[in-house]
Protein backbone atom coordinates (compact mmCIF):
# COMPACT_ATOMS: atom_id res chain seq x y z
CA UNK A 1 0.00 0.00 0.00
CA UNK A 2 2.97 2.27 1.27
CA UNK A 3 4.42 2.18 -2.37
CA UNK A 4 0.88 2.67 -4.21
CA UNK A 5 0.23 6.28 -2.86
CA UNK A 6 1.24 7.63 -6.11
CA UNK A 7 -1.37 5.62 -8.17
CA UNK A 8 -4.29 6.76 -5.26
CA UNK A 9 -3.16 10.38 -5.42
CA UNK A 10 -3.07 10.19 -9.36
CA UNK A 11 -6.99 8.74 -9.05
CA UNK A 12 -7.77 11.41 -6.61
CA UNK A 13 -6.28 14.08 -9.07
CA UNK A 14 -8.36 12.97 -11.91
CA UNK A 15 -11.16 12.71 -9.67
CA UNK A 16 -10.59 16.09 -8.92
CA UNK A 17 -9.95 17.26 -12.35
CA UNK A 18 -13.05 15.78 -13.98
CA UNK A 19 -15.37 17.35 -11.15
CA UNK A 20 -14.26 20.70 -11.16
CA UNK A 21 -13.26 20.96 -14.31
CA UNK A 22 -17.04 19.59 -15.56
CA UNK A 23 -19.44 21.47 -13.31
CA UNK A 24 -17.53 24.78 -12.48
CA UNK A 25 -19.62 27.32 -13.97
CA UNK A 26 -18.55 29.67 -16.89
CA UNK A 27 -17.96 33.16 -15.53
CA UNK A 28 -21.11 35.17 -16.96
CA UNK A 29 -20.45 36.84 -20.76
CA UNK A 30 -22.24 38.74 -23.37
CA UNK A 31 -22.96 36.70 -26.58
CA UNK A 32 -24.61 39.48 -28.76
CA UNK A 33 -25.41 42.71 -28.83
CA UNK A 34 -28.29 44.41 -31.28
CA UNK A 35 -27.85 46.69 -33.39
CA UNK A 36 -23.72 46.54 -33.46
CA UNK A 37 -23.51 49.25 -35.93
CA UNK A 38 -24.61 53.07 -34.27
CA UNK A 39 -25.12 56.17 -35.66
CA UNK A 40 -23.57 59.11 -33.73
CA UNK A 41 -26.87 61.63 -33.12
CA UNK A 42 -29.22 59.17 -32.41
CA UNK A 43 -31.13 57.16 -29.69
CA UNK A 44 -30.71 53.86 -29.62
CA UNK A 45 -32.25 50.78 -27.91
CA UNK A 46 -29.71 47.75 -27.75
CA UNK A 47 -30.98 43.84 -26.75
CA UNK A 48 -28.18 42.44 -24.99
CA UNK A 49 -28.11 38.85 -24.98
CA UNK A 50 -25.94 36.84 -22.03
CA UNK A 51 -24.69 33.87 -21.27
CA UNK A 52 -24.60 32.30 -17.84
CA UNK A 53 -25.91 35.50 -16.64
CA UNK A 54 -28.56 36.22 -14.36
CA UNK A 55 -30.15 39.26 -15.17
CA UNK A 56 -33.33 39.48 -12.85
CA UNK A 57 -31.32 39.09 -9.63
CA UNK A 58 -30.07 42.04 -9.03
CA UNK A 59 -31.44 46.04 -9.63
CA UNK A 60 -28.32 48.13 -10.02
CA UNK A 61 -27.58 47.61 -14.11
CA UNK A 62 -25.36 50.08 -15.31
CA UNK A 63 -24.19 49.86 -19.31
CA UNK A 64 -21.55 51.66 -21.14
CA UNK A 65 -19.62 51.75 -24.67
CA UNK A 66 -16.65 52.17 -24.42
CA UNK A 67 -14.78 54.01 -27.06
CA UNK A 68 -10.98 53.76 -25.54
CA UNK A 69 -9.64 53.60 -22.40
CA UNK A 70 -10.67 57.14 -21.19
CA UNK A 71 -13.75 57.33 -23.23
CA UNK A 72 -17.10 55.73 -22.20
CA UNK A 73 -20.81 56.69 -22.66
CA UNK A 74 -23.27 55.27 -20.19
CA UNK A 75 -26.55 54.07 -20.82
CA UNK A 76 -29.18 56.45 -20.11
CA UNK A 77 -32.05 53.71 -19.27
CA UNK A 78 -31.65 50.04 -18.71
CA UNK A 79 -34.61 47.65 -19.16
CA UNK A 80 -34.26 43.99 -18.35
CA UNK A 81 -36.36 41.14 -20.24
CA UNK A 82 -35.10 38.06 -18.71
CA UNK A 83 -32.21 36.55 -17.21
CA UNK A 84 -30.63 36.17 -20.38
CA UNK A 85 -31.73 39.69 -22.15
CA UNK A 86 -31.61 43.03 -21.43
CA UNK A 87 -32.55 46.32 -22.79
CA UNK A 88 -30.24 48.95 -22.76
CA UNK A 89 -30.66 52.53 -24.59
CA UNK A 90 -27.82 55.25 -25.57
CA UNK A 91 -28.04 58.31 -26.45
CA UNK A 92 -24.95 59.23 -28.86
CA UNK A 93 -23.61 62.18 -28.82
CA UNK A 94 -23.31 64.23 -32.33
CA UNK A 95 -19.68 63.88 -32.22
CA UNK A 96 -17.52 60.75 -31.41
CA UNK A 97 -13.99 61.02 -29.32
CA UNK A 98 -12.07 60.09 -32.65
CA UNK A 99 -11.01 61.86 -35.62
CA UNK A 100 -12.10 59.00 -38.54
CA UNK A 101 -15.46 58.38 -39.29
CA UNK A 102 -16.01 55.04 -38.31
CA UNK A 103 -14.29 53.48 -34.74
CA UNK A 104 -14.90 50.18 -32.98
CA UNK A 105 -16.37 50.13 -29.64
CA UNK A 106 -16.72 47.53 -27.09
CA UNK A 107 -19.85 46.83 -24.56
CA UNK A 108 -19.41 46.96 -20.93
CA UNK A 109 -22.50 46.12 -18.52
CA UNK A 110 -22.42 45.81 -14.81
CA UNK A 111 -24.60 44.77 -11.51
CA UNK A 112 -23.77 43.77 -8.08
CA UNK A 113 -24.68 39.92 -8.68
CA UNK A 114 -23.39 38.77 -12.30
CA UNK A 115 -19.94 41.78 -11.92
CA UNK A 116 -18.68 43.21 -14.99
CA UNK A 117 -19.24 41.42 -18.43
CA UNK A 118 -17.44 43.04 -21.90
CA UNK A 119 -17.69 42.22 -25.28
CA UNK A 120 -14.92 43.62 -26.96
CA UNK A 121 -14.70 45.62 -30.29
CA UNK A 122 -17.81 44.36 -31.60
CA UNK A 123 -19.68 47.80 -31.92
CA UNK A 124 -19.02 49.79 -34.76
CA UNK A 125 -19.44 53.67 -34.44
CA UNK A 126 -20.04 56.23 -37.03
CA UNK A 127 -20.12 60.15 -37.32
CA UNK A 128 -20.61 62.01 -40.48
CA UNK A 129 -18.54 64.75 -39.80
CA UNK A 130 -15.99 64.61 -37.19
CA UNK A 131 -14.87 67.00 -34.26
CA UNK A 132 -12.66 65.50 -31.56
CA UNK A 133 -12.70 68.05 -29.31
CA UNK A 134 -16.40 68.31 -28.60
CA UNK A 135 -16.54 64.55 -29.56
CA UNK A 136 -14.09 63.95 -26.65
CA UNK A 137 -16.23 65.95 -24.42
CA UNK A 138 -19.23 64.20 -24.98
CA UNK A 139 -18.01 61.14 -24.26
CA UNK A 140 -16.09 61.84 -20.92
CA UNK A 141 -19.14 63.19 -19.14
CA UNK A 142 -20.03 59.44 -17.85
CA UNK A 143 -16.69 57.72 -16.68
CA UNK A 144 -16.77 54.16 -15.09
CA UNK A 145 -17.20 54.03 -11.65
CA UNK A 146 -16.63 51.11 -9.34
CA UNK A 147 -17.15 47.57 -10.97
CA UNK A 148 -18.44 44.36 -9.08
CA UNK A 149 -17.23 41.11 -9.80
CA UNK A 150 -19.00 37.75 -9.35
CA UNK A 151 -18.15 35.94 -6.19
CA UNK A 152 -17.59 32.38 -6.35
CA UNK A 153 -14.99 30.31 -8.69
CA UNK A 154 -15.52 30.17 -12.21
CA UNK A 155 -13.53 29.63 -15.45
CA UNK A 156 -13.38 32.47 -18.17
CA UNK A 157 -15.64 33.27 -20.50
CA UNK A 158 -14.65 33.39 -24.11
CA UNK A 159 -16.52 34.28 -27.63
CA UNK A 160 -16.11 30.67 -30.20
CA UNK A 161 -14.99 28.54 -26.92
CA UNK A 162 -17.65 29.14 -24.57
CA UNK A 163 -17.97 26.00 -22.93
CA UNK A 164 -15.18 24.03 -24.80
CA UNK A 165 -12.71 25.79 -22.44
CA UNK A 166 -12.82 22.89 -20.30
CA UNK A 167 -11.79 20.97 -22.71
CA UNK A 168 -7.70 22.27 -21.69
CA UNK A 169 -7.70 20.16 -18.97
CA UNK A 170 -7.74 17.42 -21.29
CA UNK A 171 -6.58 18.38 -24.60
CA UNK A 172 -3.55 20.26 -23.26
CA UNK A 173 -2.80 18.53 -20.29
CA UNK A 174 -3.27 14.56 -22.44
CA UNK A 175 -0.66 16.47 -25.22
CA UNK A 176 1.84 17.53 -21.89
CA UNK A 177 1.67 14.19 -20.23
CA UNK A 178 2.78 12.55 -23.34
CA UNK A 179 5.47 14.31 -24.17
CA UNK A 180 6.72 13.64 -20.57
CA UNK A 181 6.39 9.81 -21.19
CA UNK A 182 8.25 10.12 -24.27
CA UNK A 183 11.26 12.20 -22.64
CA UNK A 184 11.45 9.28 -19.88
CA UNK A 185 11.15 6.43 -22.75
CA UNK A 186 14.12 8.80 -24.14
CA UNK A 187 15.67 8.33 -21.08
CA UNK A 188 15.34 4.42 -20.43
CA UNK A 189 16.50 4.48 -24.22
CA UNK A 190 20.01 6.27 -23.18
CA UNK A 191 19.94 4.29 -20.08
CA UNK A 192 20.05 0.84 -22.35
CA UNK A 193 22.91 1.87 -24.30
CA UNK A 194 24.97 2.45 -21.49
CA UNK A 195 24.15 -0.12 -19.30
CA UNK A 196 22.74 -2.97 -21.96
CA UNK A 197 20.13 -4.06 -19.08
CA UNK A 198 16.92 -5.74 -20.84
CA UNK A 199 15.39 -3.99 -17.87
CA UNK A 200 16.04 -0.20 -19.12
CA UNK A 201 14.53 -1.43 -22.84
CA UNK A 202 11.49 -3.10 -21.40
CA UNK A 203 10.52 -0.07 -19.48
CA UNK A 204 11.66 2.71 -22.68
CA UNK A 205 9.40 0.21 -24.51
CA UNK A 206 6.35 0.56 -21.86
CA UNK A 207 6.84 4.52 -22.02
CA UNK A 208 6.67 4.68 -24.95
CA UNK A 209 2.87 3.23 -25.25
CA UNK A 210 1.71 5.04 -22.87
CA UNK A 211 2.99 8.15 -24.64
CA UNK A 212 1.21 6.88 -27.96
CA UNK A 213 -2.29 6.08 -26.03
CA UNK A 214 -2.40 9.68 -24.76
CA UNK A 215 -1.50 10.75 -28.20
CA UNK A 216 -3.86 8.99 -29.68
CA UNK A 217 -6.56 10.61 -26.96
CA UNK A 218 -4.76 14.08 -27.32
CA UNK A 219 -5.14 13.81 -31.05
CA UNK A 220 -8.98 12.68 -30.23
CA UNK A 221 -10.18 15.54 -28.52
CA UNK A 222 -8.04 17.97 -30.24
CA UNK A 223 -9.79 17.06 -33.04
CA UNK A 224 -13.39 17.10 -31.43
CA UNK A 225 -12.24 20.57 -30.45
CA UNK A 226 -11.21 21.72 -33.42
CA UNK A 227 -14.40 20.90 -34.98
CA UNK A 228 -17.20 22.75 -32.78
CA UNK A 229 -14.65 26.13 -32.90
CA UNK A 230 -12.92 25.80 -36.20
CA UNK A 231 -15.53 23.81 -38.26
CA UNK A 232 -12.72 21.41 -39.74
CA UNK A 233 -11.79 18.29 -37.81
CA UNK A 234 -8.03 18.66 -38.77
CA UNK A 235 -5.72 21.71 -39.53
CA UNK A 236 -2.42 22.42 -40.70
CA UNK A 237 -2.10 25.47 -38.04
CA UNK A 238 -2.55 23.35 -34.88
CA UNK A 239 0.93 23.09 -33.98
CA UNK A 240 0.45 20.28 -31.17
CA UNK A 241 -1.97 18.20 -33.71
CA UNK A 242 0.61 17.77 -36.20
CA UNK A 243 3.36 17.21 -33.82
CA UNK A 244 1.27 14.84 -32.12
CA UNK A 245 0.57 13.54 -35.64
CA UNK A 246 4.24 12.75 -36.59
CA UNK A 247 5.02 11.45 -32.99
CA UNK A 248 2.36 8.93 -33.66
CA UNK A 249 4.07 7.81 -37.16
CA UNK A 250 7.28 8.23 -35.84
CA UNK A 251 6.27 5.71 -32.57
CA UNK A 252 4.33 3.45 -34.31
CA UNK A 253 7.21 2.60 -36.50
CA UNK A 254 9.34 2.41 -33.65
CA UNK A 255 6.68 -0.86 -32.93
CA UNK A 256 7.16 -1.85 -36.13
CA UNK A 257 11.32 -1.60 -36.29
CA UNK A 258 10.99 -3.83 -32.84
CA UNK A 259 8.59 -6.56 -34.25
CA UNK A 260 11.26 -7.04 -36.93
CA UNK A 261 13.92 -8.56 -34.96
CA UNK A 262 14.21 -11.59 -33.46
CA UNK A 263 17.34 -11.34 -31.36
CA UNK A 264 16.39 -9.42 -27.56
CA UNK A 265 19.63 -7.80 -27.38
CA UNK A 266 20.07 -6.64 -31.57
CA UNK A 267 16.19 -5.31 -30.99
CA UNK A 268 16.56 -3.23 -27.88
CA UNK A 269 19.79 -1.73 -29.49
CA UNK A 270 18.16 -0.50 -32.81
CA UNK A 271 14.90 0.26 -30.77
CA UNK A 272 17.48 2.57 -28.53
CA UNK A 273 19.02 4.15 -30.91
CA UNK A 274 15.97 4.55 -33.35
CA UNK A 275 14.22 6.62 -30.40
CA UNK A 276 17.08 8.77 -29.34
CA UNK A 277 17.61 9.69 -33.10
CA UNK A 278 13.89 10.71 -33.78
CA UNK A 279 13.36 12.27 -30.58
CA UNK A 280 16.05 14.45 -32.16
CA UNK A 281 15.02 15.22 -35.33
CA UNK A 282 11.94 15.98 -33.91
CA UNK A 283 13.34 18.92 -31.50
CA UNK A 284 13.83 21.40 -34.22
CA UNK A 285 9.58 20.84 -35.88
CA UNK A 286 8.86 22.67 -32.52
CA UNK A 287 10.18 25.82 -33.94
CA UNK A 288 10.30 25.03 -37.47
CA UNK A 289 6.20 24.88 -37.95
CA UNK A 290 4.93 27.79 -36.23
CA UNK A 291 7.69 29.44 -38.37
CA UNK A 292 5.39 28.42 -41.66
CA UNK A 293 2.10 30.46 -41.12
CA UNK A 294 0.49 32.27 -38.82
CA UNK A 295 -1.40 29.72 -36.85
CA UNK A 296 -4.93 29.36 -36.23
CA UNK A 297 -4.27 27.86 -32.67
CA UNK A 298 -5.37 29.57 -29.25
CA UNK A 299 -2.65 32.05 -28.34
CA UNK A 300 -1.37 33.04 -31.70
CA UNK A 301 -2.72 35.46 -34.68
CA UNK A 302 -5.71 37.17 -32.48
CA UNK A 303 -7.11 33.87 -31.39
CA UNK A 304 -8.83 33.40 -28.48
CA UNK A 305 -6.21 32.09 -26.14
CA UNK A 306 -5.62 31.04 -22.36
CA UNK A 307 -2.26 29.94 -22.70
CA UNK A 308 0.68 32.11 -20.86
CA UNK A 309 -1.19 35.52 -19.19
CA UNK A 310 -4.63 34.13 -20.59
CA UNK A 311 -4.21 31.10 -18.67
CA UNK A 312 -6.62 32.72 -15.33
CA UNK A 313 -6.13 31.49 -11.93
CA UNK A 314 -8.96 29.55 -11.55
CA UNK A 315 -7.93 27.88 -14.88
CA UNK A 316 -4.38 26.92 -13.49
CA UNK A 317 -6.08 25.40 -10.42
CA UNK A 318 -7.09 22.94 -12.42
CA UNK A 319 -4.94 22.81 -15.47
CA UNK A 320 -1.68 22.40 -13.62
CA UNK A 321 -3.03 19.20 -11.43
CA UNK A 322 -4.47 17.74 -14.56
CA UNK A 323 -0.90 17.53 -16.52
CA UNK A 324 0.38 15.89 -13.32
CA UNK A 325 -2.75 13.81 -12.85
CA UNK A 326 -2.35 12.33 -16.45
CA UNK A 327 1.25 11.53 -15.97
CA UNK A 328 0.97 9.69 -12.80
CA UNK A 329 -1.84 7.72 -14.76
CA UNK A 330 0.12 7.22 -17.52
CA UNK A 331 3.32 6.12 -15.52
CA UNK A 332 0.70 3.40 -14.23
CA UNK A 333 0.07 2.26 -17.06
CA UNK A 334 3.21 1.93 -18.31
CA UNK A 335 4.69 0.13 -14.97
CA UNK A 336 1.58 -2.12 -15.61
CA UNK A 337 2.70 -2.61 -19.41
CA UNK A 338 6.09 -3.24 -18.56
CA UNK A 339 5.28 -6.07 -15.65
CA UNK A 340 3.04 -7.95 -18.13
CA UNK A 341 6.32 -7.95 -20.73
CA UNK A 342 8.48 -8.91 -17.94
CA UNK A 343 5.90 -11.92 -17.00
CA UNK A 344 5.62 -13.06 -20.96
CA UNK A 345 9.93 -13.15 -21.25
CA UNK A 346 9.94 -15.18 -18.16
CA UNK A 347 7.09 -17.61 -19.55
CA UNK A 348 9.37 -17.70 -22.52
CA UNK A 349 12.57 -18.22 -20.97
CA UNK A 350 10.56 -21.78 -19.12
CA UNK B 1 43.78 13.00 -38.49
CA UNK B 2 43.71 9.78 -38.62
CA UNK B 3 39.35 10.00 -38.93
CA UNK B 4 40.27 12.89 -41.92
CA UNK B 5 42.37 9.78 -43.85
CA UNK B 6 40.21 6.70 -43.12
CA UNK B 7 37.37 8.86 -44.59
CA UNK B 8 39.13 9.86 -47.43
CA UNK B 9 39.76 6.43 -48.27
CA UNK B 10 36.77 5.13 -47.67
CA UNK B 11 34.46 7.77 -49.94
CA UNK B 12 37.26 6.72 -52.75
CA UNK B 13 36.29 3.12 -52.56
CA UNK B 14 32.66 4.26 -52.51
CA UNK B 15 33.31 5.65 -55.49
CA UNK B 16 35.19 2.56 -56.98
CA UNK B 17 32.39 -0.15 -56.16
CA UNK B 18 29.78 2.41 -57.53
CA UNK B 19 31.70 2.83 -60.70
CA UNK B 20 32.78 -0.84 -61.04
CA UNK B 21 28.55 -1.53 -60.14
CA UNK B 22 27.31 0.67 -62.77
CA UNK B 23 23.60 -0.48 -62.98
CA UNK B 24 23.09 1.30 -59.20
CA UNK B 25 23.95 4.58 -60.25
CA UNK B 26 22.16 4.02 -63.85
CA UNK B 27 19.24 2.96 -62.58
CA UNK B 28 18.80 6.45 -59.75
CA UNK B 29 19.54 8.51 -62.28
CA UNK B 30 17.12 6.65 -64.66
CA UNK B 31 14.76 6.31 -61.89
CA UNK B 32 14.79 10.35 -61.45
CA UNK B 33 13.99 10.89 -65.50
CA UNK B 34 11.21 8.62 -65.58
CA UNK B 35 9.45 9.82 -62.66
CA UNK B 36 9.82 13.64 -64.03
CA UNK B 37 8.49 12.56 -67.23
CA UNK B 38 5.79 10.62 -64.64
CA UNK B 39 4.83 14.10 -62.74
CA UNK B 40 4.53 16.16 -66.28
CA UNK B 41 2.46 13.72 -68.21
CA UNK B 42 0.05 13.77 -65.15
CA UNK B 43 0.15 17.52 -65.19
CA UNK B 44 1.32 18.96 -68.69
CA UNK B 45 1.35 22.87 -67.06
CA UNK B 46 2.77 23.19 -64.01
CA UNK B 47 1.47 26.07 -61.58
CA UNK B 48 5.10 27.18 -59.31
CA UNK B 49 3.46 26.13 -56.54
CA UNK B 50 3.19 22.70 -57.95
CA UNK B 51 6.37 22.74 -59.58
CA UNK B 52 7.93 23.64 -56.01
CA UNK B 53 6.11 20.98 -53.92
CA UNK B 54 6.68 18.14 -57.00
CA UNK B 55 10.62 18.83 -57.07
CA UNK B 56 11.00 18.22 -53.31
CA UNK B 57 8.82 15.13 -54.14
CA UNK B 58 10.94 13.67 -56.34
CA UNK B 59 14.18 14.25 -54.88
CA UNK B 60 12.49 12.81 -51.92
CA UNK B 61 11.51 9.85 -52.99
CA UNK B 62 14.70 9.29 -55.32
CA UNK B 63 16.85 9.56 -52.28
CA UNK B 64 15.50 7.40 -50.32
CA UNK B 65 15.59 4.68 -53.01
CA UNK B 66 19.58 6.04 -53.61
CA UNK B 67 20.48 5.80 -50.03
CA UNK B 68 18.50 2.39 -49.11
CA UNK B 69 21.10 0.07 -50.50
CA UNK B 70 24.03 2.16 -48.32
CA UNK B 71 24.57 -0.31 -46.08
CA UNK B 72 23.00 -3.61 -48.15
CA UNK B 73 24.79 -3.63 -51.23
CA UNK B 74 28.06 -5.12 -49.27
CA UNK B 75 27.52 -8.34 -47.53
CA UNK B 76 28.08 -8.55 -44.07
CA UNK B 77 31.43 -10.16 -43.47
CA UNK B 78 33.22 -7.56 -45.65
CA UNK B 79 31.16 -5.25 -43.62
CA UNK B 80 32.93 -6.77 -40.48
CA UNK B 81 36.23 -6.51 -42.66
CA UNK B 82 35.75 -2.93 -42.32
CA UNK B 83 34.81 -2.92 -39.06
CA UNK B 84 38.06 -4.19 -37.54
CA UNK B 85 40.22 -1.83 -40.26
CA UNK B 86 38.34 1.92 -39.55
CA UNK B 87 36.99 3.63 -37.26
CA UNK B 88 32.98 3.75 -37.01
CA UNK B 89 32.35 7.07 -37.46
CA UNK B 90 34.69 7.19 -40.39
CA UNK B 91 32.49 4.69 -41.97
CA UNK B 92 29.37 6.70 -41.19
CA UNK B 93 31.03 10.07 -42.08
CA UNK B 94 32.39 8.53 -45.62
CA UNK B 95 28.96 7.52 -46.52
CA UNK B 96 27.23 11.03 -45.54
CA UNK B 97 29.58 12.72 -47.68
CA UNK B 98 29.41 10.17 -50.47
CA UNK B 99 25.83 10.11 -50.44
CA UNK B 100 25.64 13.74 -50.16
CA UNK B 101 27.65 14.12 -53.26
CA UNK B 102 25.22 11.40 -55.18
CA UNK B 103 22.12 13.72 -53.72
CA UNK B 104 23.12 16.78 -55.30
CA UNK B 105 23.97 15.15 -58.59
CA UNK B 106 20.58 13.57 -58.44
CA UNK B 107 19.15 17.24 -57.53
CA UNK B 108 21.00 18.83 -60.32
CA UNK B 109 19.39 16.09 -62.69
CA UNK B 110 15.94 16.49 -61.00
CA UNK B 111 16.26 20.18 -61.59
CA UNK B 112 17.66 20.01 -65.06
CA UNK B 113 15.28 18.08 -66.33
CA UNK B 114 12.07 19.18 -64.55
CA UNK B 115 13.33 22.85 -66.11
CA UNK B 116 13.59 21.24 -69.59
CA UNK B 117 10.15 19.81 -69.72
CA UNK B 118 8.21 21.70 -66.93
CA UNK B 119 9.97 25.44 -67.66
CA UNK B 120 12.23 26.65 -64.79
CA UNK B 121 10.32 29.46 -62.48
CA UNK B 122 13.58 29.92 -60.24
CA UNK B 123 13.39 33.66 -59.38
CA UNK B 124 16.21 33.70 -57.12
CA UNK B 125 19.18 30.88 -58.16
CA UNK B 126 21.37 31.46 -54.86
CA UNK B 127 18.64 30.90 -52.42
CA UNK B 128 17.44 27.76 -54.54
CA UNK B 129 20.52 25.95 -54.86
CA UNK B 130 21.62 26.80 -51.24
CA UNK B 131 18.17 24.99 -50.41
CA UNK B 132 19.23 22.32 -52.66
CA UNK B 133 22.98 22.53 -50.85
CA UNK B 134 21.73 22.10 -47.63
CA UNK B 135 18.67 19.91 -48.39
CA UNK B 136 20.75 17.21 -50.05
CA UNK B 137 23.05 17.11 -46.90
CA UNK B 138 19.62 16.99 -44.44
CA UNK B 139 18.67 13.89 -46.57
CA UNK B 140 21.81 12.35 -47.12
CA UNK B 141 22.48 12.48 -42.75
CA UNK B 142 18.86 11.28 -42.13
CA UNK B 143 18.46 8.73 -44.49
CA UNK B 144 22.42 7.04 -44.59
CA UNK B 145 21.44 6.81 -40.44
CA UNK B 146 17.96 5.06 -40.84
CA UNK B 147 19.25 2.70 -43.82
CA UNK B 148 21.78 1.18 -41.18
CA UNK B 149 19.58 1.18 -38.70
CA UNK B 150 16.70 -1.05 -41.43
CA UNK B 151 20.31 -2.97 -42.74
CA UNK B 152 19.79 -4.72 -39.55
CA UNK B 153 16.22 -5.93 -39.89
CA UNK B 154 14.76 -8.57 -42.50
CA UNK B 155 12.04 -5.69 -44.42
CA UNK B 156 14.30 -3.02 -44.99
CA UNK B 157 12.56 -1.47 -48.15
CA UNK B 158 9.34 -0.65 -45.97
CA UNK B 159 11.63 0.04 -42.78
CA UNK B 160 13.42 2.41 -44.59
CA UNK B 161 10.41 4.89 -45.43
CA UNK B 162 8.35 4.43 -42.19
CA UNK B 163 11.07 5.40 -40.07
CA UNK B 164 12.56 8.28 -42.03
CA UNK B 165 9.49 9.87 -43.82
CA UNK B 166 8.11 11.25 -40.28
CA UNK B 167 11.61 12.26 -39.10
CA UNK B 168 12.76 14.34 -42.40
CA UNK B 169 9.33 16.72 -41.67
CA UNK B 170 11.21 19.38 -40.05
CA UNK B 171 13.84 19.31 -42.94
CA UNK B 172 11.30 19.15 -46.13
CA UNK B 173 8.94 21.45 -44.33
CA UNK B 174 11.95 23.94 -44.36
CA UNK B 175 13.16 23.64 -47.16
CA UNK B 176 9.44 23.78 -49.03
CA UNK B 177 9.53 27.42 -47.05
CA UNK B 178 13.11 28.49 -48.73
CA UNK B 179 12.25 27.56 -52.62
CA UNK B 180 8.83 28.81 -52.03
CA UNK B 181 10.48 32.06 -51.52
CA UNK B 182 13.05 31.25 -53.69
CA UNK B 183 10.48 31.13 -57.07
CA UNK B 184 8.85 34.22 -54.91
CA UNK B 185 5.53 32.86 -54.22
CA UNK B 186 6.00 34.45 -50.84
CA UNK B 187 8.46 37.30 -50.08
CA UNK B 188 10.22 36.71 -46.84
CA UNK B 189 13.06 39.01 -45.81
CA UNK B 190 13.81 36.41 -42.84
CA UNK B 191 14.58 33.09 -45.47
CA UNK B 192 18.31 33.84 -44.45
CA UNK B 193 17.09 32.48 -40.48
CA UNK B 194 15.05 29.36 -42.58
CA UNK B 195 18.70 28.38 -43.81
CA UNK B 196 20.27 29.00 -40.28
CA UNK B 197 17.52 26.70 -38.95
CA UNK B 198 17.89 24.35 -41.76
CA UNK B 199 21.72 24.19 -41.02
CA UNK B 200 21.28 23.74 -37.42
CA UNK B 201 19.05 20.61 -38.06
CA UNK B 202 22.03 19.34 -40.29
CA UNK B 203 24.38 19.79 -37.60
CA UNK B 204 22.05 17.88 -34.75
CA UNK B 205 21.52 15.45 -36.57
CA UNK B 206 24.93 15.10 -37.39
CA UNK B 207 25.94 15.21 -33.84
CA UNK B 208 23.47 12.59 -33.21
CA UNK B 209 24.43 9.97 -35.56
CA UNK B 210 28.07 10.25 -34.78
CA UNK B 211 27.26 9.90 -31.17
CA UNK B 212 25.04 6.77 -32.03
CA UNK B 213 26.67 5.47 -35.25
CA UNK B 214 29.03 3.39 -32.78
CA UNK B 215 26.51 1.28 -31.27
CA UNK B 216 24.39 0.36 -34.11
CA UNK B 217 27.46 -0.64 -35.87
CA UNK B 218 28.85 -3.17 -33.53
CA UNK B 219 27.23 -6.54 -33.67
Amino acid sequence: MRSNWWKILGVLILLYVFIVGMLVPLKPGITSAQPSVLQAGEVVTMTISGYNTFFTKSTDHRAWIKADDTHALAASAIKVLNDQQLEASFRLPTYLPSDEKRLTASLLIDNSFDGATVIPGNLFLQQDSTNQAMGSQAWQTSSIGELHSKSGMSFPFRAILYETIRNTYFHVSLWLAMVILLITSLVFSIRYLSTTNPIDDYKAMSFTSSGLLFGVMGITTGMIWAKDTWGTYWTWEEVKMNMTAIALLIYMAYFVLRSSFEDMEKRARIAAVYNIFAFAALIPLIYVVPRLTDSLHPGSGGNPAFGGEDLDNTMRMVFYPAVIGWTLIGVWISSLIYRARKLEEQLYDD
Amino acid sequence: MALIQETAFLIRKEIKIEWRQKYAIGGILLYVLSTVFVVYTAFKTLEPQVWNTMFWIIVLFASVNAIAKSFVQENSSRQLYYYTLASPNAIIFSKIIYNTGLLLLLSALSFGVFSLVAGNPVKSSLEFFVAVFLGSMGFSITFTFISAIAAKASNSATLMAILSFPIVIPIILTLLKISANALRLMQDSSVWKDMLILVAIDFILLAVTFILFPFLWRD
